[in-house]
């Protein structure tokens, strides 16, 4: 046996147990013995490495509420706990970094955004107040609760940590984020069928997400 | 008289003389000093600072990705080589530069070594000098981002700093925090989005252009190219638009608290393609055709200005 016929038995087999020719040929050659000690050492450093780190358990609330909202998919009135948690690791199996959490969350304030956009005028005035009515005006309530939640867990993080000019960038944007989207909030209780106001609240909680998204990726990489 | 003569004169060096000690015990003495202060700072700064330099032979349209997060500028300029250049300078060995080739994809990423490092030793210029036609992304936190003369798609991306185009073309894409965008002579395509950072186009042959800002101003001076898509818009900021007399497009500019500042009616006709525009009652305004109305614009605003004119 070759060098060339071990390198072909461990990419098709592995590393244990070799096959006796393998071995043979493996115990006379010191290049084939750095080979394969370098992929056991390869192998065991990887099985060392941590699993990947579950998202904040609010991206899946924020997920199944607008996916409720849009009537993509409906529960029952009391959910049972252990249906809940089914459908929850479902889910969770599909969606695994907090970047892509983050997206879709921002996805799903544009998809919220559009199906806004497309509803008819009057549609609004046919709902009775009291009935839904939140729902009507706060059309971004699941949204928002998530991102504040997210910017209260962020300010505590940065309250502990020694803060930067891009630091202080990023908080007087968010500031700037969150004054703009009061204001349209503002507007849309007032005048709920106002399109443009609208629009620019989803674009507004659109970029809050994003640099939300961003100020955690620098905490992480610099903390 | 002879003698008086000379006690005058022999008298005189003696005043200079003492006053030029006291000049030396008042202001000279101490000015040397920092001087041969600051000569000493100086030389102490110019062995920190470093400079790397690596030259790498690239075939066809190279990827160049640049990831700084130092402060510090980082500037991409094009030659005939067909070769990247990558000039990286430093203030202190508080920052890393990691700079390797991957076929024709080059990256460059300036990482902080030092944990306890100051912001002022957190200064790292990038200097590129790149093919014509390459693809740049390009990230940074709070230096300046300068590209000319490069044609090819380009993603740049800033926190604070502000990023001036100068004749570039392709497909365009800038995302910053609060940073500003100049675009100067650029073509293709352009997206912009920011925070409170504000976008001037100037003399553009984009056929696609679409800028969005919450607080920031945007100014666009120059032509729209027949067919050719523009939305602009700015919540709190002011949206202007210079058109030409030659110029043809068709115009939907509303704003829910803001103002349209029409300053080109007389160029303004009502819309000549059969669709009847209104501002719904939550809104202002304006809608019209210029010249045969071929390109689309679109401004809008929630609570800025809206000023649309012509240049002279």
């Amino acid at each position: 046996m070759q060098c060339k016929d071990v390198e072909f038995v461990v990419e098709q087999e592995g590393l244990a147990p070799l096959p006796e020719a393998a071995q043979a040929h493996v115990a006379t050659c010191s290049l084939c013995q750095e080979f394969v000690a370098d992929l056991a050492a390869i192998v065991s450093v990887a099985h060392e490495l941590p699993a990947e780190i579950e998202p904040p358990a609010r991206a899946w609330i924020s997920l199944r509420a607008q996916l409720e909202l849009e009537g993509i998919i409906k529960t029952p009135a009391v959910p049972a706990q252990g249906e809940r948690s089914s459908w929850w690791h479902g889910y969770s199996d599909l969606f695994r970094s907090r970047a892509l959490a983050t997206a879709t969350v921002g996805l799903l304030i544009v998809a919220a955004g559009v199906l806004q956009l497309r509803q008819p005028p009057d549609a609004a005035l046919e709902t009775p107040a009291g009935v839904g009515g939140s729902d009507q005006q706060s059309p971004f309530a699941q949204t928002a609760k998530v991102l504040n939640e997210q910017e209260i867990d962020l300010r505590n993080i940065q309250l502990a940590t020694t803060t930067s000019p891009v630091d202080d960038s990023f908080r007087q944007s968010l500031q700037q984020v969150d004054d703009f989207i009061a204001d349209c909030e503002r507007r849309l209780q007032a005048a709920p069928q106002d399109e443009l106001a609208r629009e620019y609240l989803s674009n507004a909680y659109q970029q809050k997400a994003e640099l939300l998204s961003a100020m955690m990726d620098r905490e992480g990489s610099i903390h | 008289m002879g003698t008086g003569k000379m006690n005058l004169t022999a008298s005189r060096p003696l005043l200079s003389l003492s006053a030029l000690r006291r000049d030396v015990n008042r202001g000279v003495l101490p000015l040397f000093g920092a001087a041969l202060f600051l000569c000493s700072s100086l030389t102490a700064a110019g062995a920190a600072s470093q400079q790397i330099e690596k030259r790498f032979a690239v075939h066809g349209r190279p990827v160049v990705v640049i990831h700084n997060v130092a402060n510090g500028r980082i500037e991409v300029k094009s030659w005939k080589n067909a070769e990247v250049d990558v000039l990286a300078s430093q203030t202190s060995d508080k920052i890393g530069f990691d700079i390797e080739q991957a076929g024709d994809r080059i990256d460059v990423t300036a990482n902080i070594v030092g944990a306890s490092a100051q912001s002022r030793e957190l200064e790292a210029n990038l200097q590129l000098t790149v093919p014509e036609e390459t693809e740049l992304q390009l990230k940074t936190e709070t230096g300046l981002i300068y590209v000319e003369q490069v044609m090819g798609d380009m993603t740049l991306e800033s926190v604070a700093g502000d990023v001036h185009l100068k004749e570039v073309s392709g497909y365009i894409i800038v995302r910053t925090t609060e940073g500003s965008l100049v675009c100067t002579q650029c073509g293709g395509k352009l997206d912009f989005k920011s925070i409170s950072g504000g976008a001037q186009v100037l003399q553009p042959a984009l056929t696609n252009v679409s800028l969005f800002t919450t607080s920031g101003n945007i100014l666009f001076d120059g032509d729209f190219v027949r067919t050719g898509l523009y939305t602009m818009k700015s919540g709190r900021g002011l949206v202007e638009v210079r058109f030409s007399g030659n110029d043809s497009f068709d115009l939907k500019a509303q704003t829910n608290l803001g103002t349209v500042d029409n300053q080109a009616a007389a160029f303004l006709k009502p819309d000549s393609h059969g669709v009847k525009h209104l501002a719904s009652k939550f809104t202002k305004g304006l809608f019209g055709t210029v010249g045969q109305g071929l390109a689309k614009v679109e401004l809008s605003s929630y609570s800025g200005t809206i000023r649309i004119l012509k240049r002279d």
